[in-house]
């Protein structure tokens, strides 16, 4: 009796098995139209809508998902990473930041497409914007919208102050002390925890004072060079000994500064163009009383703004590289630019777009952002450009913390970045000095 | 039926169970133990090389590792030992019976229940110089003048996510000492009454040491948990200021998704859970030699 007892049970399993089996299989009927699909931060995906929906018009048979992920840059970098070290075909088009190119494209996870178009095509977007999508003499992402740091000012107060917009360093400082009333209201904010953004406010102070950070043509770190000292040095003196940022800006993200800002708490604000949108909305206390330079410079150098913004690759593991393609050009088509950065104010990533009426009308600061889009400077485009970029977050962070001083603090930097820099066989191709 | 085919059947009904367990613990594990013996080249593709020991030598070398190590155990040491403290306070006080008793241990769990991200963040602006609540209590008790950048100095953060950490995790050590309180049974602690102990020798001498299980497992989940502590920093303080704060986990991260170097990230994670299986067997050792003493 147990044995055909046991006979049945396993009968009985085998049978759970194998109804339980062709659930799991993905039903045919999806398998119909062509999937195209992109990750996107899900306040991005309202604006892509109409771009996708166009595409699938003119594509009869073609699907194009656009996948929310997080709103998390590293998040979605990590979910893109996984994904594609997995070799997974779910992801067609990669919505990449400028600084993954580098990465995706040495780990061989994206496909070159400069020969897929014309150099008729590529002459129309922005030059920091394309190059910054280039690795090795190859392009790898085609930009869709860009950014650039920017210094705010609060214009109200300098003109009352019969005060011009400063242009170097001391000018700053001196107009930030003079005009601020510590706690209540600061001379000057930014972001100056340890992560990616510090990097970018400290690129913008080394370029002008005229350092660099790698040189891409040589490989030399100029991390422990007396314009890379004096670049920090500027940034220390903000925070003690007499003090023109909150003692707090060694925490700070974009939102944190700019919320001090945007309260009427701060002078002076270095951010992205985002800031610009929310300082000039109806409910603002600064609405209309704002300005917008340039990272101000040394005598003698030149002001820069840390170049970002986003651009689609094709994943190497796409089943549909050509529709991919297909895809990409019509997202960054005149007519898809006017669709995404219409309503949302993002700065568009082709030059014809910053003369476009329609646009114009939108969003009159591109005029004004094209202007600054001439002081863009890209990060270093090296393989292993997150580890160069923890290795300065680091040593900066802890010269700000007053847990290092800055000579130290730069002489470790540039000694670690030339240990990782000479240690990769990966050599950086596209330039961070490039005009 | 025989016992053979007993055993084969039990077998063969275990196998999915243990091919499942196999798939998704023993093999990465392998696999992590592997990549700790390799280094990555990019080049247009990854590359894994064999490198030998190659990686656990470039630990010994690595200040960010040893900061990270430091780090991680003045996280845990300290972290640990105050959740032991004030989730023992809190189970004694919560096991006595008094109105509403349901509801504040309901209470006293909710930390416990919410997401560490979640709660990382909003510590983050308690700690947060301008708009922090905390800063603003102090200086209207007249203990502060002037903000104080918690997050921004490198023993403050640590202590801020201390703190946290003991807000959150408190109430785990509470949960499963207020279960070991339960299995004490109340003649013992009458008789103990009626003996003529004082109640903190009924503590000492009877309550500890009758709750010593309760209170190991506490110390070994928790060690574990402290020793790995990921989330926290990663939203807190992201490592910073100056790395003051990053953790074993969060470097061994690091390395794997942003610097793509598995070989690196591997033998670190190899090399802790070396040193926590360490740490956890110390424990365990102290502790039972401890409660043989005092038996």
């Amino acid at each position: 009796v147990g044995s055909a007892t046991t006979r049945w049970r396993m009968a009985a399993a085998c049978a759970l098995i194998a109804l339980a089996a062709p659930a799991c299989a993905p039903r045919a009927a999806e398998k119909a139209a062509t999937p195209l699909a992109v990750m996107l931060p899900p306040s991005e995906r309202p604006f892509w809508d109409p771009i996708a929906r166009r595409f699938e018009e003119t594509h009869p048979g073609v699907r194009v998902d656009l996948v929310e992920g997080p709103q998390s840059t590293d998040l979605r970098e990590n979910l893109y990473t996984a994904s594609l070290l997995a070799r997974d075909p779910t992801f067609d088009l990669v919505y990449m930041d400028v600084t993954w190119t580098a990465k995706f494209a040495a780990a061989g996870w994206l496909l070159p497409l400069d020969g897929s178009l014309t150099p008729e095509e590529l002459a129309r977007f922005l030059p920091a914007a394309l190059s910054a999508g280039e690795f090795e003499g190859r392009l790898y992402r085609v930009p869709v919208r860009t950014d650039v740091g920017l210094l705010y000012y609060r214009r109200d107060l300098l003109e009352a102050a019969g005060l011009r917009p400063p242009e170097t360093f001391e000018e700053l400082r001196r107009d930030a002390a003079a005009l601020q009333s510590p706690p209540g209201a600061w001379g000057f904010v930014w972001q100056g925890k340890q992560y990616e953004g510090l990097v970018c406010d400290y690129l913008e102070v080394l370029r002008g004072h005229g350092g660099y950070w790698v040189d891409p043509k040589t490989l030399s770190v100029g991390l422990d060079r007396p314009e890379a000292l004096a670049a920090l040095a500027f940034l220390v003196r903000c925070i003690r000994p007499d003090p023109i940022s909150p003692p707090g800006v060694t925490t700070y993200q974009e939102e944190e500064s700019r919320r001090l800002f945007q309260d009427g708490r701060a002078v002076f604000l270095r951010n992205w163009p985002y800031a610009w949108r929310l300082a000039q909305s109806e409910d603002s206390p600064i609405r209309g009383r704002v300005g917008v330079l340039a990272m101000v410079h040394e005598p003698g150098a030149r002001s820069a703004g840390t170049l970002g913004g986003w651009g689609l690759g094709i994943s190497r593991y796409s089943r549909h590289p050509d529709l991919a393609m297909e895809f990409i050009r019509a997202a960054t088509t005149l007519e898809a630019q006017r669709v995404l950065c219409a309503p949302t104010g993002y700065a568009p990533a082709r030059m014809e777009a910053y003369r476009d009426t329609a646009l114009l009308s939108a969003n009159p600061f591109l005029r004004e952002l094209e202007r600054l889009h001439a002081y863009a400077v890209p990060r270093p485009v090296i393989a292993r450009y997150a580890l160069a970029s923890d290795i300065l977050q680091r040593h900066l962070s802890a010269a700000l913390a007053g847990s290092d001083v800055p000579e130290h603090a730069l002489r470790e930097a540039a000694r670690e970045t030339r240990a990782m820099v000479g240690g990769s066989r990966t050599a950086p191709a596209a330039a961070e000095a490039r005009p | 039926m025989s016992t053979r085919a007993w055993t084969r059947e039990r077998m063969l009904l275990l196998a999915p169970g243990l091919l499942l367990l196999a798939a998704v613990v023993a093999v990465p594990i392998a696999r992590v133990v592997e990549l700790s013996f390799t280094r990555v080249v990019l080049d247009r593709a990854i590359l894994i090389r064999w490198a030998g020991l190659d990686q656990f030598a470039r630990l010994w070398q690595d200040g960010r590792w040893w900061g990270a190590l430091r780090n991680t155990a003045v996280f845990t040491g300290s972290s640990v030992a105050l959740e032991m403290v004030v989730g023992v306070a809190f189970a004694l006080l919560l096991h006595r019976r008094f109105g509403g008793r349901g509801a504040v241990r309901a209470l006293a769990m909710l930390p416990w229940a919410l997401p560490t991200a979640v709660m990382a963040m909003a510590w983050a602006w308690i700690f947060n110089d301008s708009f922090g609540v905390l800063n603003d209590l102090l200086t209207r008790l007249g203990l502060l003048h002037g903000p104080v950048a918690w997050l921004g100095v490198p023993a403050l953060a640590m202590l801020a996510m201390v703190v946290a950490d003991v807000w959150k995790t408190a109430p785990f050590v509470m949960l499963i000492v207020l279960a070991g309180l339960q299995g004490i049974p109340e003649h013992v602690l009458e008789a103990a009454e009626v003996d003529g102990l004082s109640p903190w020798s009924r503590l000492r001498r009877v309550v500890l040491p009758l709750l010593a299980p309760s209170l190991l497992v506490a110390l070994a989940f928790r060690c574990v948990q402290a020793y790995g502590a990921f989330d926290l920093p990663y939203v807190m303080t992201g490592g910073g200021p100056g790395g003051a704060t990053e953790t074993v986990s969060l470097y061994a991260y690091q390395n794997y998704f942003r610097y793509l170097d598995f070989g690196y990230g591997s033998a670190i994670a190899v090399q802790g859970v070396a040193l926590v299986g360490l740490l956890v067997a110390a424990v365990m050792f102290l502790a039972r030699r401890g409660g043989r003493d005092h038996a």
